[in-house]
Protein backbone atom coordinates (compact mmCIF):
# COMPACT_ATOMS: atom_id res chain seq x y z
CA UNK A 1 0.00 0.00 0.00
CA UNK A 2 1.29 3.44 -0.89
CA UNK A 3 1.95 5.82 1.94
CA UNK A 4 1.13 8.76 -0.31
CA UNK A 5 -1.41 7.98 -2.98
CA UNK A 6 -0.52 11.09 -4.97
CA UNK A 7 3.08 10.01 -5.55
CA UNK A 8 1.85 6.80 -7.17
CA UNK A 9 0.40 8.86 -10.02
CA UNK A 10 3.64 10.74 -10.61
CA UNK A 11 5.66 7.51 -10.56
CA UNK A 12 3.08 5.66 -12.69
CA UNK A 13 2.74 2.87 -10.12
CA UNK A 14 -0.61 1.68 -11.43
CA UNK A 15 -1.05 -1.57 -9.51
CA UNK A 16 -0.07 -0.01 -6.20
CA UNK A 17 -2.36 2.98 -6.69
CA UNK A 18 -5.38 0.80 -7.45
CA UNK A 19 -4.58 -1.58 -4.62
CA UNK A 20 -4.20 1.32 -2.17
CA UNK A 21 -7.56 2.77 -3.18
CA UNK A 22 -9.30 -0.58 -2.69
CA UNK A 23 -7.71 -1.04 0.72
CA UNK A 24 -8.64 2.45 1.89
CA UNK A 25 -12.23 1.89 0.77
CA UNK A 26 -12.30 -1.41 2.63
CA UNK A 27 -11.08 0.37 5.74
CA UNK A 28 -14.13 2.62 5.51
CA UNK A 29 -12.42 5.82 4.46
CA UNK A 30 -14.64 8.43 2.81
CA UNK A 31 -14.41 8.00 -0.97
CA UNK A 32 -14.27 11.75 -1.52
CA UNK A 33 -11.20 11.98 0.65
CA UNK A 34 -9.51 9.25 -1.43
CA UNK A 35 -10.61 11.00 -4.62
CA UNK A 36 -9.09 14.23 -3.34
CA UNK A 37 -5.77 12.43 -2.89
CA UNK A 38 -6.01 11.01 -6.39
CA UNK A 39 -6.75 14.49 -7.73
CA UNK A 40 -3.78 15.78 -5.81
CA UNK A 41 -1.73 13.18 -7.68
CA UNK A 42 -3.01 14.47 -10.99
CA UNK A 43 -2.26 18.05 -9.94
CA UNK A 44 1.31 16.97 -9.19
CA UNK A 45 1.47 15.23 -12.57
CA UNK A 46 0.26 18.45 -14.22
CA UNK A 47 2.79 20.55 -12.33
CA UNK A 48 5.63 18.23 -13.30
CA UNK A 49 4.47 18.30 -16.89
CA UNK A 50 4.54 22.09 -16.91
CA UNK A 51 8.01 22.04 -15.41
CA UNK A 52 9.15 19.72 -18.22
CA UNK A 53 9.83 16.81 -15.85
CA UNK A 54 6.97 14.64 -17.10
CA UNK A 55 5.93 14.29 -20.74
CA UNK A 56 2.56 13.97 -22.42
CA UNK A 57 2.78 10.16 -22.68
CA UNK A 58 3.37 9.95 -18.94
CA UNK A 59 0.47 12.29 -18.31
CA UNK A 60 -1.66 9.98 -20.45
CA UNK A 61 -0.64 6.97 -18.39
CA UNK A 62 -1.34 8.86 -15.16
CA UNK A 63 -4.73 9.86 -16.61
CA UNK A 64 -5.51 6.23 -17.30
CA UNK A 65 -4.67 5.35 -13.71
CA UNK A 66 -6.88 8.21 -12.54
CA UNK A 67 -9.78 6.96 -14.67
CA UNK A 68 -9.41 3.48 -13.21
CA UNK A 69 -9.28 5.00 -9.72
CA UNK A 70 -12.50 6.93 -10.30
CA UNK A 71 -14.16 3.76 -11.60
CA UNK A 72 -13.31 1.99 -8.34
CA UNK A 73 -14.55 4.91 -6.24
CA UNK A 74 -17.69 5.74 -8.20
CA UNK A 75 -20.08 3.14 -6.69
CA UNK A 76 -19.22 4.42 -3.21
CA UNK A 77 -19.36 8.09 -4.14
CA UNK A 78 -23.00 7.87 -5.18
CA UNK A 79 -23.81 7.32 -1.54
CA UNK A 80 -21.94 10.36 -0.31
CA UNK A 81 -22.30 14.09 -0.83
CA UNK A 82 -21.32 15.41 -4.24
CA UNK A 83 -17.99 17.16 -4.53
CA UNK A 84 -18.05 20.80 -5.59
CA UNK A 85 -17.18 21.34 -9.23
CA UNK A 86 -14.57 23.93 -10.18
CA UNK A 87 -16.43 24.68 -13.38
CA UNK A 88 -18.33 23.07 -16.24
CA UNK A 89 -16.90 22.36 -19.66
CA UNK A 90 -18.27 20.81 -22.83
CA UNK A 91 -15.70 19.04 -25.02
CA UNK A 92 -16.29 17.81 -28.54
CA UNK A 93 -14.60 16.85 -31.78
CA UNK A 94 -16.97 18.17 -34.41
CA UNK A 95 -18.58 16.69 -37.49
CA UNK A 96 -16.33 14.77 -39.85
CA UNK A 97 -13.40 14.42 -37.44
CA UNK A 98 -12.98 11.19 -35.49
CA UNK A 99 -9.72 11.95 -33.65
CA UNK A 100 -10.10 12.03 -29.89
CA UNK A 101 -6.71 11.48 -28.28
CA UNK A 102 -6.06 15.12 -27.34
CA UNK A 103 -9.65 15.70 -26.28
CA UNK A 104 -9.63 12.63 -24.06
CA UNK A 105 -6.40 13.69 -22.38
CA UNK A 106 -7.80 17.15 -21.68
CA UNK A 107 -11.01 15.63 -20.40
CA UNK A 108 -9.23 13.44 -17.87
CA UNK A 109 -6.89 16.22 -16.77
CA UNK A 110 -9.79 18.59 -16.20
CA UNK A 111 -11.67 15.96 -14.21
CA UNK A 112 -8.52 15.46 -12.20
CA UNK A 113 -8.57 19.16 -11.39
CA UNK A 114 -12.19 19.01 -10.24
CA UNK A 115 -13.98 20.28 -13.35
CA UNK A 116 -17.24 18.75 -14.47
CA UNK A 117 -16.62 17.56 -18.02
CA UNK A 118 -19.35 16.85 -20.54
CA UNK A 119 -17.54 15.00 -23.31
CA UNK A 120 -19.79 14.78 -26.36
CA UNK A 121 -17.38 12.51 -28.25
CA UNK A 122 -16.35 12.70 -31.90
CA UNK A 123 -18.15 13.53 -35.15
CA UNK A 124 -20.53 15.82 -33.27
CA UNK A 125 -23.06 18.12 -34.97
CA UNK A 126 -22.77 21.80 -33.93
CA UNK A 127 -26.47 21.79 -32.98
CA UNK A 128 -25.78 19.05 -30.41
CA UNK A 129 -23.20 21.31 -28.78
CA UNK A 130 -25.71 24.15 -28.70
CA UNK A 131 -28.40 22.01 -27.07
CA UNK A 132 -25.98 20.79 -24.44
CA UNK A 133 -24.83 24.34 -23.78
CA UNK A 134 -28.41 25.46 -23.25
CA UNK A 135 -28.99 22.54 -20.91
CA UNK A 136 -25.97 22.78 -18.64
CA UNK A 137 -24.81 26.41 -19.04
CA UNK A 138 -21.09 25.61 -19.17
CA UNK A 139 -18.22 27.94 -18.35
CA UNK A 140 -16.18 26.62 -21.27
CA UNK A 141 -16.63 24.86 -24.58
CA UNK A 142 -13.60 23.18 -26.12
CA UNK A 143 -13.29 21.89 -29.67
CA UNK A 144 -10.49 19.57 -30.72
CA UNK A 145 -9.38 19.07 -34.34
CA UNK A 146 -6.84 17.12 -36.32
CA UNK A 147 -8.22 17.83 -39.78
CA UNK A 148 -9.03 21.09 -41.47
CA UNK A 149 -12.48 20.20 -42.81
CA UNK A 150 -13.81 20.55 -39.27
CA UNK A 151 -13.04 24.29 -39.18
CA UNK A 152 -16.32 25.19 -40.83
CA UNK A 153 -18.28 23.23 -38.23
CA UNK A 154 -16.38 25.02 -35.49
CA UNK A 155 -17.48 28.25 -37.09
CA UNK A 156 -21.08 27.01 -37.32
CA UNK A 157 -21.03 26.10 -33.62
CA UNK A 158 -19.56 29.49 -32.66
CA UNK A 159 -22.23 31.25 -34.76
CA UNK A 160 -25.02 29.21 -33.16
CA UNK A 161 -23.80 30.14 -29.69
CA UNK A 162 -23.64 33.78 -30.73
CA UNK A 163 -27.13 33.70 -32.22
CA UNK A 164 -28.58 32.19 -29.05
CA UNK A 165 -26.92 34.85 -26.90
CA UNK A 166 -24.73 32.31 -25.12
CA UNK A 167 -21.35 33.24 -26.48
CA UNK A 168 -20.57 36.03 -23.97
CA UNK A 169 -21.14 33.68 -21.05
CA UNK A 170 -18.84 30.94 -22.35
CA UNK A 171 -15.12 30.82 -23.03
CA UNK A 172 -14.55 29.15 -26.38
CA UNK A 173 -11.37 27.05 -26.64
CA UNK A 174 -9.83 25.24 -29.61
CA UNK A 175 -6.98 22.77 -29.67
CA UNK A 176 -5.27 20.15 -31.79
CA UNK A 177 -2.49 19.71 -34.29
CA UNK A 178 -4.00 21.76 -37.12
CA UNK A 179 -5.09 24.69 -34.95
CA UNK A 180 -3.20 27.93 -34.62
CA UNK A 181 -3.81 31.61 -34.07
CA UNK A 182 -5.32 32.00 -37.54
CA UNK A 183 -8.09 29.62 -36.52
CA UNK A 184 -8.54 31.33 -33.17
CA UNK A 185 -9.09 34.65 -34.93
CA UNK A 186 -11.35 33.07 -37.54
CA UNK A 187 -13.62 31.76 -34.78
CA UNK A 188 -13.18 34.71 -32.48
CA UNK A 189 -12.28 32.07 -29.89
CA UNK A 190 -10.89 32.94 -26.48
CA UNK A 191 -8.06 30.41 -26.37
CA UNK A 192 -6.07 28.10 -28.66
CA UNK A 193 -3.43 25.53 -27.86
CA UNK A 194 -1.79 22.31 -28.97
CA UNK A 195 -0.89 21.58 -25.34
CA UNK A 196 -3.55 19.95 -23.12
CA UNK A 197 -1.96 21.19 -19.91
CA UNK A 198 -2.03 24.76 -21.18
CA UNK A 199 -5.77 24.23 -21.67
CA UNK A 200 -6.15 23.15 -18.07
CA UNK A 201 -4.11 26.13 -16.87
CA UNK A 202 -6.33 28.45 -18.89
CA UNK A 203 -9.52 27.01 -17.37
CA UNK A 204 -8.13 27.32 -13.85
CA UNK A 205 -7.03 30.90 -14.47
CA UNK A 206 -10.39 31.92 -15.92
CA UNK A 207 -12.31 30.41 -13.01
CA UNK A 208 -10.03 32.15 -10.54
CA UNK A 209 -10.53 35.47 -12.30
CA UNK A 210 -14.27 34.92 -12.34
CA UNK A 211 -14.28 34.32 -8.57
CA UNK A 212 -12.40 37.53 -7.95
CA UNK A 213 -14.47 39.60 -10.37
CA UNK B 1 12.73 38.01 -63.91
CA UNK B 2 15.51 35.47 -64.38
CA UNK B 3 14.73 32.15 -66.05
CA UNK B 4 14.97 28.77 -64.41
CA UNK B 5 18.28 27.07 -65.08
CA UNK B 6 17.66 23.68 -63.46
CA UNK B 7 15.35 20.74 -64.02
CA UNK B 8 13.12 19.67 -61.14
CA UNK B 9 15.42 16.75 -60.43
CA UNK B 10 18.53 18.97 -60.36
CA UNK B 11 16.75 21.52 -58.19
CA UNK B 12 15.59 18.95 -55.65
CA UNK B 13 18.98 17.24 -55.54
CA UNK B 14 20.73 20.55 -55.15
CA UNK B 15 18.55 21.53 -52.18
CA UNK B 16 18.83 18.23 -50.36
CA UNK B 17 22.58 18.23 -50.96
CA UNK B 18 22.58 21.51 -49.01
CA UNK B 19 23.41 23.70 -51.96
CA UNK B 20 21.57 26.70 -53.36
CA UNK B 21 19.39 25.90 -56.41
CA UNK B 22 18.14 28.41 -59.02
CA UNK B 23 14.96 28.67 -56.94
CA UNK B 24 13.46 26.76 -54.05
CA UNK B 25 12.13 23.33 -55.15
CA UNK B 26 8.47 22.66 -54.36
CA UNK B 27 7.16 19.24 -53.33
CA UNK B 28 3.52 18.56 -52.55
CA UNK B 29 2.75 15.80 -50.08
CA UNK B 30 -0.87 14.89 -49.70
CA UNK B 31 -3.64 12.36 -49.73
CA UNK B 32 -5.78 12.18 -52.86
CA UNK B 33 -8.68 13.54 -50.78
CA UNK B 34 -7.11 17.02 -50.67
CA UNK B 35 -6.15 16.98 -54.34
CA UNK B 36 -9.63 15.89 -55.47
CA UNK B 37 -11.20 18.84 -53.67
CA UNK B 38 -8.90 21.28 -55.42
CA UNK B 39 -9.95 20.07 -58.86
CA UNK B 40 -13.66 20.05 -58.02
CA UNK B 41 -13.97 16.29 -57.70
CA UNK B 42 -15.83 14.50 -54.93
CA UNK B 43 -13.26 12.27 -53.33
CA UNK B 44 -15.85 9.98 -51.78
CA UNK B 45 -16.99 9.17 -55.32
CA UNK B 46 -13.49 8.89 -56.81
CA UNK B 47 -12.41 6.48 -54.08
CA UNK B 48 -15.11 4.00 -55.08
CA UNK B 49 -13.49 3.69 -58.51
CA UNK B 50 -10.26 2.35 -57.04
CA UNK B 51 -6.59 3.18 -56.86
CA UNK B 52 -5.99 3.92 -60.55
CA UNK B 53 -8.85 6.46 -60.61
CA UNK B 54 -7.24 8.22 -57.67
CA UNK B 55 -3.96 8.37 -59.54
CA UNK B 56 -5.81 10.01 -62.48
CA UNK B 57 -7.23 12.61 -60.07
CA UNK B 58 -3.76 13.39 -58.77
CA UNK B 59 -2.46 13.81 -62.30
CA UNK B 60 -5.34 16.15 -63.12
CA UNK B 61 -4.48 18.13 -60.00
CA UNK B 62 -0.86 18.43 -61.10
CA UNK B 63 -1.86 19.62 -64.58
CA UNK B 64 -4.55 22.02 -63.37
CA UNK B 65 -2.13 23.97 -61.22
CA UNK B 66 0.80 23.94 -63.62
CA UNK B 67 2.91 21.40 -61.79
CA UNK B 68 5.80 21.55 -59.34
CA UNK B 69 9.06 19.73 -58.71
CA UNK B 70 8.56 16.85 -56.28
CA UNK B 71 5.77 14.26 -56.53
CA UNK B 72 4.91 10.88 -55.02
CA UNK B 73 2.61 7.96 -55.76
CA UNK B 74 -1.00 8.35 -54.54
CA UNK B 75 -1.55 8.04 -50.80
CA UNK B 76 -5.04 6.58 -50.77
CA UNK B 77 -7.18 4.59 -48.38
CA UNK B 78 -5.99 1.41 -50.19
CA UNK B 79 -2.45 2.07 -48.99
CA UNK B 80 -3.69 1.92 -45.42
CA UNK B 81 -5.40 -1.39 -46.19
CA UNK B 82 -2.07 -2.83 -47.32
CA UNK B 83 -0.63 -1.76 -44.00
CA UNK B 84 -3.45 -3.42 -42.06
CA UNK B 85 -4.68 -0.09 -40.75
CA UNK B 86 -8.35 0.67 -40.53
CA UNK B 87 -9.52 3.94 -42.05
CA UNK B 88 -12.91 5.61 -42.28
CA UNK B 89 -14.67 5.34 -45.64
CA UNK B 90 -14.41 8.87 -47.08
CA UNK B 91 -17.80 10.61 -47.28
CA UNK B 92 -19.22 14.00 -48.16
CA UNK B 93 -19.24 15.00 -44.49
CA UNK B 94 -15.75 13.63 -43.97
CA UNK B 95 -13.71 13.43 -47.18
CA UNK B 96 -10.41 13.19 -45.31
CA UNK B 97 -8.79 9.77 -44.89
CA UNK B 98 -8.64 9.19 -41.13
CA UNK B 99 -7.15 6.23 -39.35
CA UNK B 100 -9.62 4.55 -36.99
CA UNK B 101 -7.25 3.73 -34.21
CA UNK B 102 -8.17 0.52 -32.46
CA UNK B 103 -6.31 -2.04 -30.41
CA UNK B 104 -5.87 -4.42 -33.34
CA UNK B 105 -2.77 -6.10 -31.93
CA UNK B 106 -2.41 -7.58 -28.45
CA UNK B 107 0.50 -7.90 -26.05
CA UNK B 108 0.92 -11.52 -27.18
CA UNK B 109 1.45 -10.35 -30.76
CA UNK B 110 4.85 -8.84 -29.97
CA UNK B 111 6.32 -12.35 -29.89
CA UNK B 112 4.74 -13.20 -33.23
CA UNK B 113 6.03 -10.00 -34.81
CA UNK B 114 9.49 -10.58 -33.35
CA UNK B 115 9.50 -14.07 -34.83
CA UNK B 116 7.76 -13.64 -38.20
CA UNK B 117 8.10 -9.94 -38.91
CA UNK B 118 5.44 -7.29 -39.40
CA UNK B 119 4.87 -7.97 -43.10
CA UNK B 120 3.62 -11.49 -42.46
CA UNK B 121 1.74 -10.39 -39.36
CA UNK B 122 -0.17 -7.85 -41.47
CA UNK B 123 -1.16 -10.45 -44.05
CA UNK B 124 -1.95 -13.24 -41.63
CA UNK B 125 -3.59 -11.27 -38.82
CA UNK B 126 -3.94 -7.53 -39.05
CA UNK B 127 -5.96 -7.15 -42.25
CA UNK B 128 -8.47 -9.72 -41.08
CA UNK B 129 -8.82 -8.02 -37.71
CA UNK B 130 -9.30 -4.62 -39.34
CA UNK B 131 -11.44 -5.56 -42.32
CA UNK B 132 -12.52 -9.17 -41.98
CA UNK B 133 -11.26 -12.09 -44.04
CA UNK B 134 -10.05 -11.11 -47.51
CA UNK B 135 -12.13 -13.50 -49.57
CA UNK B 136 -12.16 -11.44 -52.75
CA UNK B 137 -8.41 -11.16 -53.28
CA UNK B 138 -8.52 -7.46 -52.43
CA UNK B 139 -4.99 -7.45 -51.01
CA UNK B 140 -3.43 -8.75 -54.21
CA UNK B 141 -5.55 -6.48 -56.38
CA UNK B 142 -4.43 -3.39 -54.49
CA UNK B 143 -0.79 -4.45 -54.78
CA UNK B 144 -1.23 -4.91 -58.51
CA UNK B 145 -2.92 -1.51 -58.85
CA UNK B 146 -0.26 0.28 -56.85
CA UNK B 147 2.48 -1.20 -58.99
CA UNK B 148 0.64 -0.21 -62.17
CA UNK B 149 0.01 3.29 -60.81
CA UNK B 150 3.62 3.65 -59.68
CA UNK B 151 4.88 2.72 -63.11
CA UNK B 152 2.39 5.07 -64.78
CA UNK B 153 3.23 7.81 -62.28
CA UNK B 154 6.89 7.58 -63.16
CA UNK B 155 6.07 7.83 -66.84
CA UNK B 156 3.44 10.58 -66.65
CA UNK B 157 5.18 12.81 -64.12
CA UNK B 158 8.47 12.20 -65.94
CA UNK B 159 6.90 13.53 -69.16
CA UNK B 160 5.85 16.61 -67.22
CA UNK B 161 9.35 17.22 -65.88
CA UNK B 162 8.58 16.43 -62.22
CA UNK B 163 10.68 14.08 -60.13
CA UNK B 164 9.69 11.44 -57.60
CA UNK B 165 10.67 12.34 -54.06
CA UNK B 166 10.15 8.77 -52.84
CA UNK B 167 8.58 5.54 -54.14
CA UNK B 168 6.75 4.85 -50.90
CA UNK B 169 6.26 6.50 -47.52
CA UNK B 170 7.19 3.78 -45.06
CA UNK B 171 5.83 3.72 -41.52
CA UNK B 172 8.52 3.77 -38.85
CA UNK B 173 8.45 0.56 -36.75
CA UNK B 174 7.74 2.58 -33.58
CA UNK B 175 4.80 4.39 -35.22
CA UNK B 176 3.52 1.17 -36.75
CA UNK B 177 3.39 -0.57 -33.40
CA UNK B 178 1.74 2.46 -31.83
CA UNK B 179 -0.96 2.45 -34.51
CA UNK B 180 -1.62 -1.26 -34.31
CA UNK B 181 -1.65 -1.46 -30.51
CA UNK B 182 -3.28 2.03 -30.14
CA UNK B 183 -1.35 4.81 -28.53
CA UNK B 184 -2.20 4.38 -24.87
CA UNK B 185 -1.73 0.59 -24.91
CA UNK B 186 1.58 0.98 -26.75
CA UNK B 187 2.71 3.57 -24.20
CA UNK B 188 1.88 1.13 -21.42
CA UNK B 189 3.98 -1.46 -23.25
CA UNK B 190 6.93 0.93 -23.51
CA UNK B 191 6.85 1.54 -19.78
CA UNK B 192 5.76 -1.84 -18.44
CA UNK B 193 6.87 -4.41 -21.09
CA UNK B 194 9.91 -2.80 -22.74
CA UNK B 195 11.72 -6.01 -23.72
CA UNK B 196 8.78 -7.25 -25.76
CA UNK B 197 8.62 -3.99 -27.66
CA UNK B 198 12.36 -3.95 -28.31
CA UNK B 199 12.35 -7.44 -29.80
CA UNK B 200 9.59 -6.50 -32.22
CA UNK B 201 11.20 -3.18 -33.10
CA UNK B 202 14.49 -4.84 -34.02
CA UNK B 203 12.82 -7.42 -36.21
CA UNK B 204 10.74 -4.76 -37.95
CA UNK B 205 13.79 -2.57 -38.49
CA UNK B 206 15.76 -5.40 -40.07
CA UNK B 207 12.77 -6.31 -42.20
CA UNK B 208 12.21 -2.74 -43.37
CA UNK B 209 15.83 -2.36 -44.41
CA UNK B 210 15.90 -5.71 -46.17
CA UNK B 211 12.59 -5.24 -47.99
CA UNK B 212 12.90 -1.66 -49.13
CA UNK B 213 16.55 -0.74 -49.52
CA UNK B 214 16.68 -2.57 -52.84
CA UNK B 215 13.57 -0.74 -54.08
CA UNK B 216 14.90 2.77 -53.68
CA UNK B 217 17.05 3.25 -56.76
CA UNK B 218 18.63 6.69 -56.24
CA UNK B 219 18.65 7.23 -60.00
CA UNK B 220 14.87 7.01 -60.08
CA UNK B 221 13.76 8.30 -56.69
CA UNK B 222 15.16 11.16 -54.72
CA UNK B 223 14.80 9.46 -51.34
CA UNK B 224 12.95 6.78 -49.39
CA UNK B 225 10.07 8.12 -47.31
CA UNK B 226 9.72 7.31 -43.61
CA UNK B 227 6.94 8.64 -41.42
CA UNK B 228 6.86 9.06 -37.66
CA UNK B 229 4.17 11.02 -35.83
CA UNK B 230 4.59 10.03 -32.22
CA UNK B 231 8.09 9.37 -30.98
CA UNK B 232 9.14 13.00 -30.51
CA UNK B 233 9.39 15.10 -27.37
CA UNK B 234 5.83 16.30 -27.80
CA UNK B 235 4.73 12.92 -26.44
CA UNK B 236 7.67 11.03 -25.00
CA UNK B 237 10.60 11.79 -22.70
CA UNK B 238 14.12 11.48 -24.01
CA UNK B 239 14.79 8.15 -22.29
CA UNK B 240 11.96 6.60 -24.30
CA UNK B 241 13.12 8.29 -27.51
CA UNK B 242 16.71 7.20 -26.92
CA UNK B 243 15.80 3.61 -26.19
CA UNK B 244 12.92 2.85 -28.57
CA UNK B 245 13.27 5.20 -31.52
CA UNK B 246 16.64 6.76 -32.08
CA UNK B 247 18.75 3.54 -32.35
CA UNK B 248 16.35 1.98 -34.88
CA UNK B 249 16.08 5.21 -36.84
CA UNK B 250 19.88 5.43 -37.08
CA UNK B 251 20.04 1.81 -38.23
CA UNK B 252 17.54 2.55 -41.01
CA UNK B 253 19.13 5.81 -42.12
CA UNK B 254 22.66 4.40 -42.06
CA UNK B 255 21.68 1.25 -43.96
CA UNK B 256 20.04 3.26 -46.75
CA UNK B 257 22.82 5.86 -46.72
CA UNK B 258 25.40 3.14 -47.34
CA UNK B 259 23.52 2.39 -50.55
CA UNK B 260 23.45 6.05 -51.51
CA UNK B 261 19.81 6.54 -50.54
CA UNK B 262 18.62 9.44 -48.44
CA UNK B 263 15.64 9.27 -46.09
CA UNK B 264 12.76 11.73 -46.33
CA UNK B 265 11.84 11.75 -42.65
CA UNK B 266 8.28 12.97 -42.26
CA UNK B 267 7.96 14.09 -38.65
CA UNK B 268 4.57 15.16 -37.34
CA UNK B 269 3.97 16.91 -33.99
CA UNK B 270 6.61 19.02 -32.26
CA UNK B 271 10.21 17.73 -32.35
CA UNK B 272 11.88 20.81 -30.84
CA UNK B 273 13.29 18.78 -27.96
CA UNK B 274 14.77 16.14 -30.26
CA UNK B 275 16.21 18.26 -33.04
CA UNK B 276 19.79 18.28 -31.79
CA UNK B 277 19.95 14.47 -32.07
CA UNK B 278 19.71 14.71 -35.85
CA UNK B 279 23.10 16.40 -35.98
CA UNK B 280 24.58 12.95 -35.33
CA UNK B 281 23.33 11.65 -38.68
CA UNK B 282 25.67 11.68 -41.69
CA UNK B 283 25.67 15.06 -43.42
CA UNK B 284 23.11 15.12 -46.23
CA UNK B 285 21.68 11.69 -45.37
CA UNK B 286 18.21 12.84 -44.33
CA UNK B 287 15.59 15.43 -45.22
CA UNK B 288 13.75 16.59 -42.13
CA UNK B 289 10.11 17.11 -43.12
CA UNK B 290 8.18 19.08 -40.49
CA UNK B 291 4.45 19.67 -40.03
CA UNK B 292 4.22 23.24 -38.81
CA UNK B 293 4.30 22.50 -35.10
CA UNK B 294 8.08 22.10 -34.76
CA UNK B 295 9.91 25.44 -34.81
CA UNK B 296 11.36 25.23 -38.32
CA UNK B 297 13.54 28.31 -37.87
CA UNK B 298 15.22 26.90 -34.79
CA UNK B 299 15.56 23.53 -36.56
CA UNK B 300 17.32 25.28 -39.43
CA UNK B 301 19.84 26.91 -37.12
CA UNK B 302 20.60 23.58 -35.50
CA UNK B 303 20.84 21.65 -38.76
CA UNK B 304 22.28 24.36 -41.00
CA UNK B 305 24.69 22.94 -43.56
CA UNK B 306 24.08 19.45 -42.20
CA UNK B 307 20.58 18.26 -43.16
CA UNK B 308 17.99 19.68 -45.54
CA UNK B 309 14.52 20.63 -44.32
CA UNK B 310 11.19 20.48 -46.09
CA UNK B 311 8.00 22.23 -45.08
CA UNK B 312 6.03 24.00 -43.54
CA UNK B 313 3.12 26.16 -44.64
CA UNK B 314 0.66 25.53 -41.80
CA UNK B 315 -2.63 23.69 -42.55
CA UNK B 316 -4.68 26.44 -40.89
CA UNK B 317 -2.94 29.06 -43.01
CA UNK B 318 -3.65 27.11 -46.19
CA UNK B 319 -7.29 26.62 -45.15
CA UNK B 320 -8.23 29.94 -43.56
CA UNK B 321 -5.50 32.43 -44.44
CA UNK B 322 -5.36 34.95 -47.26
CA UNK B 323 -3.11 34.49 -50.32
CA UNK B 324 -1.00 37.48 -49.20
CA UNK B 325 -0.38 35.74 -45.87
CA UNK B 326 0.62 32.50 -47.61
CA UNK B 327 2.93 34.45 -49.89
CA UNK B 328 4.52 36.30 -46.96
CA UNK B 329 5.13 33.07 -45.05
CA UNK B 330 6.61 31.29 -48.08
CA UNK B 331 8.97 34.24 -48.60
CA UNK B 332 10.01 34.04 -44.96
CA UNK B 333 10.74 30.33 -45.34
CA UNK B 334 12.73 30.91 -48.51
CA UNK B 335 14.71 33.77 -46.95
CA UNK B 336 15.32 32.32 -43.51
CA UNK B 337 15.35 28.54 -44.02
CA UNK B 338 16.41 28.40 -47.67
CA UNK B 339 18.91 31.25 -47.57
CA UNK B 340 21.86 28.93 -48.14
CA UNK B 341 19.84 26.18 -49.84
CA UNK B 342 18.71 23.06 -48.03
CA UNK B 343 14.98 23.86 -48.24
CA UNK B 344 12.19 22.08 -50.08
CA UNK B 345 9.01 24.17 -49.93
CA UNK B 346 6.12 22.05 -48.75
CA UNK B 347 2.93 22.29 -46.70
CA UNK B 348 3.05 21.41 -43.00
CA UNK B 349 2.30 17.66 -42.80
CA UNK B 350 0.13 16.97 -45.86
CA UNK B 351 -1.84 19.28 -48.07
CA UNK B 352 -5.01 19.87 -46.03
CA UNK B 353 -8.40 19.01 -47.49
CA UNK B 354 -9.81 22.47 -46.72
CA UNK B 355 -7.02 24.23 -48.66
CA UNK B 356 -8.28 27.28 -50.53
CA UNK B 357 -7.49 27.23 -54.24
CA UNK B 358 -6.08 30.77 -54.15
CA UNK B 359 -3.79 29.88 -51.23
CA UNK B 360 -2.39 26.87 -53.02
CA UNK B 361 -1.80 29.00 -56.08
CA UNK B 362 -0.07 31.63 -53.94
CA UNK B 363 2.25 29.00 -52.49
CA UNK B 364 3.20 27.66 -55.91
CA UNK B 365 3.64 31.11 -57.44
CA UNK B 366 5.82 32.35 -54.60
CA UNK B 367 7.99 29.25 -54.76
CA UNK B 368 8.39 29.50 -58.49
CA UNK B 369 8.98 33.23 -58.85
CA UNK B 370 10.20 34.89 -55.65
CA UNK B 371 13.89 34.14 -55.93
CA UNK B 372 14.00 34.47 -59.70
CA UNK B 373 12.49 37.93 -59.52
CA UNK B 374 15.00 39.25 -57.00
Amino acid sequence: MLEQLSSGFVELRREEVLETIKMRIEKGEAPLSILDDARQGMILVGDQFQEGILFLAEMMLASEIFKESVAILKPYMDQSRPSKSKGKIILATLKGDIHDLGKNILSTLLEGQGFQVFDLGVDVEPTVVLEKAKEIEPDFIGFSALITTVFKYMRDAADLLEKEGLRDKIKLMVGGGVTNNTLKEHLNADFQTTDAMAGVAYCLKMMEERQHA
Amino acid sequence: MRSETMTSKERLECAINLEKPDRVPIAILGNTSAMAGLVGEKYWEVVKKGYIAQFETELKFFDTYGGWDGVHAPLTSEIYYLGGLKVNPPSEASPEIQILEEELATVEDYEIIAEDGMNLFIVEHLIERAYGKDTSGKYLKIWQDTLVALSRSLKEYGKRGAHFIFPVLLTHPFFKLSLTRSMIKFTEDLYFRPELVEKALQKMTDELIQTYSSMADPNVYLTMGLVEERAGGFFYPMHIFERFWWPYTKQIINAFWKKGIKIWLHLDTCWDKNMHYFKDLPRGSTIIDLDGTTNIFSAKEQLRNHLAISSDVHPALMSLGKPQEVEAYCKKLIDDVGDDGGLVLCTGCCLPVATKKENFEAMLKTGKTYELSK
